[in-house]
């Protein structure tokens, strides 16, 4: 009763629908999206205040989550504990492991108002028909134990999906996390992550790593240095998994995976080939990695030149405890340096020429057919795009938590890799559920923000288009989604969650929307 | 009268352009454009099977299992030689790939996967009378994640232990199709082996062999360079042991694999494979250590057969 008292209380948030600032014409923009009017925002945050507080009250919960697996817990069923049981494997000290899983998401959006889609041949507008999306996904995760605090790790993947509108007309809002990864509706098999990992003791505690995909059952230095080369997504390591929960049993929005206005350099399907370095120092860690980065924006093709084109990033992270709770804080800090373009100079090309427009394009583009619109392939070179991040995560009381993010990039150019969200912000609470019986079922409701910088909205307002929005016009506002879910768990391996999200000014333009998605999933693991 | 003569000279435009359009699309019609194959031959055996191609048929009593990554280099493995019997075409002229696999044992059984990853496929394209052949333009950098059809098979030893001079087996596998044909990697369908395996040792030295049919689906035979439906399976090694110390040894000797198409048994059709290899392994231990090394020449260069190619691996296998 009380879950649903606080579902009742997402609903009505949800159908409160914000009045948004940034009335515009093509561009003429009365509200700058990328400084936050502080009326809005707190006509924003009270009622999720609310939302928050009433999941919080009524629900004993967990975890948040990103895009990396997380370890099984104790009493998950999986082959290797199995094994452990019949006394044919060294769970705790491994020497191999394999895992695996499967999940099915299908979500039906139903049509929605839009004044104008497409406008004058631009191309990213999220279509206001009724549409169905779906992503299959199944994972093989196998880990070996090369020398003394060597792993490796192999995981090959399967994907079939179909997204929304070829996935364009959304920011961070993308309904399923799964559809970052790329792919069509034939299945195809992929490798997605083949990297080495090295750790080094230098002392300390012991710690206890669960075996886990990704993870060999192990006991590390709680002092250690840790070295990682090879191919991964970044996600594996920077911004883990609050509170470990598996994102395929948790949010399905794109926005809980990570940061949205985190443009991390990867490929296509959100991988990259790098290095990282990573220092523990009890209940501190420093992390630095340099990826590479698509050789054209959201391409699949990989930039091995790392020396000129790469993505850094450095994370500083630290654990506490407060009143016998734990929790944790993390600063995340990425620099790119990538062949993209700058939308002012993609304005500033199109106002010296009209003729530099989004029809004329002689290199890499997006297609957009709007003759009268900038275009960023007039304006590729090599740029930076730098951003700065918060992370918080802090146990309630045993198995309640509550996390939330946000980070600032600074907006001056088109998304590479990720989204096209310049600043974020998520927060969001989950709940498992013990209170009702059901230990391993698993519910949330969450929250997440995304602007864009000034001159990103003048440039969509020309009618430009990026890589995933661009309607022609805008009337720039922040895109909200409100996630809920809930997962129920059948026979320990398999769950099926029904999730409900509605997203208020889709690609940020307040002109078009909201829109309500529907989604059913399916996740099994072994 | 002046309106006949203009509507004559219509027609006669008319036909002219349709003349010149039917010549157009019958050499269009002509241009067959082959859809490219898994041009690899390198069939491996079972991560833990010893050799690059047979099978030493070692497998222990006792609970275990194998992991191996092999990685090669190989040069004209796909030349394709037009109607004419002399114009030759290097549709596929480089290839290097890595090959990840795993093997658990138990008893007289084993399991496996393979997952290879091709890391460079190129070549020139180019006309060779009816065929335009595209090559492919494949690299790590173009397709970072890239995996070309993978293997899960099962094999038995059916008689003699470890040791034994005689040992016989039999192999079954499965082929699941990744990847895209353009690039020369993949069929493109599900295929599947099955193999009869003899291995053997005598005092220093060993041997190994197989036959079998490949059961490949694919079948492109009118096109020049392409495969022709099932194959039948062939290969035989032989080696001599070096003992080192602390259970160290190396073994070296000759690899001779191919295939030939069943329609047209050991017709141009047939492509065959010599390695001299040379492996340094230690195999007293629970947990042994293989590094191996190969470089093969083409002695018939055909569907795949590399005319040179080099291939290396190590291999982690042991048991409880």
């Amino acid at each position: 009763m009380r879950f649903w008292l606080a579902v009742f209380a997402a609903v009505r948030y949800v159908k409160t629908r914000p009045a948004v600032s940034g009335a515009s014409v093509c561009g003429a923009l009365n509200h700058s999206p990328g400084q936050l009017d502080l009326r809005n925002v707190l006509k924003i945050v009270r009622p999720a205040k609310r939302v928050l507080a009433t999941a919080l009250l009524t629900s004993s919960l967990a975890y948040a989550q990103n895009g990396a697996p997380a370890p099984r817990p104790d009493d998950d069923f999986s082959y290797m504990k199995m094994l452990a049981d019949k006394g044919e494997h060294d769970i705790d000290n491994e020497s191999w492991n394999a895992y695996g899983q499967f999940t099915y998401i299908s979500s039906w959006k139903p049509a929605f108002y839009a004044p104008y889609t497409n406008l004058n041949g631009s191309i990213n507008s999220l279509l206001p028909t009724a549409e169905r999306s779906f992503t299959g996904t199944a994972t093989l995760y196998l880990g070996i134990r090369l020398w003394k605090g060597a792993e490796g790790y192999l995981v090959p993947e399967v994907i079939s999906e179909q997204p929304f509108s070829q996935l364009r007309g959304l920011g961070s809002a993308i309904q399923n996390f799964e559809l970052q990864k790329g792919g069509a509706t034939v299945p195809q098999i992929y490798k997605s992550r083949l990297f080495l990992k090295q750790t080094i003791g230098l002392g300390g505690k012991s710690d206890v790593e669960e075996s886990g995909p990704l993870q060999l059952g192990a006991h590390y230095d709680s002092r250690r240095l840790v070295f990682v080369v090879g191919n991964f997504t970044i996600l594996d390591f920077f911004d883990t998994n609050a509170f470990d929960v598996d994102p395929r049993q948790g949010f399905l929005g794109l926005g809980f995976m990570t940061y949205g206005a985190y443009d991390f350099a990867s490929d296509a399907r959100g991988y990259s080939y790098g290095g990282i370095g990573e220092f523990h120092w009890d209940d501190w860690a420093v992390r630095f990695g340099r990826i590479t980065p698509p050789k054209l924006p959201n391409q699949l093709p990989v930039d091995f030149r790392l020396l000129k084109y790469y993505g850094d990033q450095t994370e500083i992270e630290h654990k506490h405890t407060i009143h016998g709770q734990e929790g944790m804080l993390r600063v995340l800090v990425y620099r790119n340096r990538e062949n993209m373009g700058r939308f002012s100079d993609a304005i500033a090309a199109f106002d010296a020429d009209p003729l530099k427009n989004a029809t004329t394009c002689t290199t890499f583009n997006y297609g957009s057919n709007n003759s009268t619109a900038p275009d960023l392939c007039w304006a590729r070179k090599p740029n930076v795009k730098m951003g700065i991040g918060g992370f918080a995560e802090q146990y309630l009381g045993h198995d309640i938590g509550v996390f939330a993010r946000g980070m600032y990039s600074d907006g001056k150019t088109e998304v590479y890799a990720y989204t096209s969200t310049d600043r974020s912000a998520t927060a969001g609470v989950l709940a498992k559920g013990a209170a009702w019986s059901r230990p391993k079922d698993v519910t949330g409701v969450g929250m997440n923000l995304g602007w864009i910088s000034d001159i990103h909205a003048k440039y969509l307002g020309m009618g430009g288009i990026d890589g995933f929005v661009g309607d022609g016009a805008i009337t720039a506002a922040a895109e909200r989604s409100v996630d809920l879910f809930y997962s129920a768990n059948f026979r320990k391996i398999y769950w099926l969650s029904g999730d409900y999200q509605h997203i208020t000014n889709p690609g940020f333009n307040a002109a078009r929307g909201p829109v309500n998605v529907f989604t059913v999933r399916v996740h099994g693991e072994f | 009268m002046a309106s006949f003569e203009l509507l004559r000279s219509k027609v006669c435009h008319l036909l002219a352009a349709l003349s010149v359009f039917g010549c157009f699309v019958s050499i269009a019609d002509a241009q067959q454009q082959p859809s490219g194959f898994a041009v690899e031959r390198l069939y491996q055996s079972a991560p833990g099977g010893g050799w690059f191609v047979m099978d030493d048929l070692d497998i222990s009593g006792q609970p275990g299992g194998a992991i191996s990554a092999t990685s090669g280099y190989e040069r004209n493995p796909l030349v394709i030689t037009g109607p004419d019997g002399k114009q030759k075409l290097a549709v596929v002229s480089q290839e290097a790939f890595l090959d990840i696999g795993g093997s658990v044992t138990y008893d007289r059984f084993r399991g496996y996967l393979n997952i290879p990853m091709p890391l460079l496929v190129t070549g020139t394209s180019g006309t060779l009378g009816p065929y335009q052949f595209t090559a492919p333009s494949l690299t790590l950098g173009t397709t970072p994640d890239t995996i070309s059809d993978g293997r899960i098979g099962v094999d038995a030893r059916l008689f003699g232990k470890p040791g034994d001079l005689i040992r016989l087996g039999a192999g079954a596998q499965l082929i699941f199709p990744s990847g895209d044909r353009s690039d020369y990697v993949t069929d493109a369908r599900y295929g599947g082996m099955f193999r009869f395996l003899a291995a053997g040792d005598a005092g220093a030295y060993r041997y190994a062999g197989q036959l079998g049919i490949h059961l490949r689906p694919l079948n492109d035979a009118p096109v020049l360079g392409s495969p022709n439906g099932n194959e039948f399976l062939y290969g035989i090694s032989g080696g001599r042991r070096f003992a080192g110390p602390s259970g160290w040894a190396v073994i070296a000797g000759p690899e001779i694999f191919g295939e030939t198409a069943f329609h047209v048994f050991f017709s141009g059709e047939t492509g065959t494979e010599a390695l001299l290899t040379g492996r340094l392994e230690q195999t007293r231990t629970a947990h042994n250590l293989r590094i191996k090394l190969g470089v093969g020449h083409a002695l018939q260069q055909n569907f795949g057969a590399a005319q040179w190619r080099i291939v290396y691996g190590v291999e982690l296998f042991g048991h409880k």
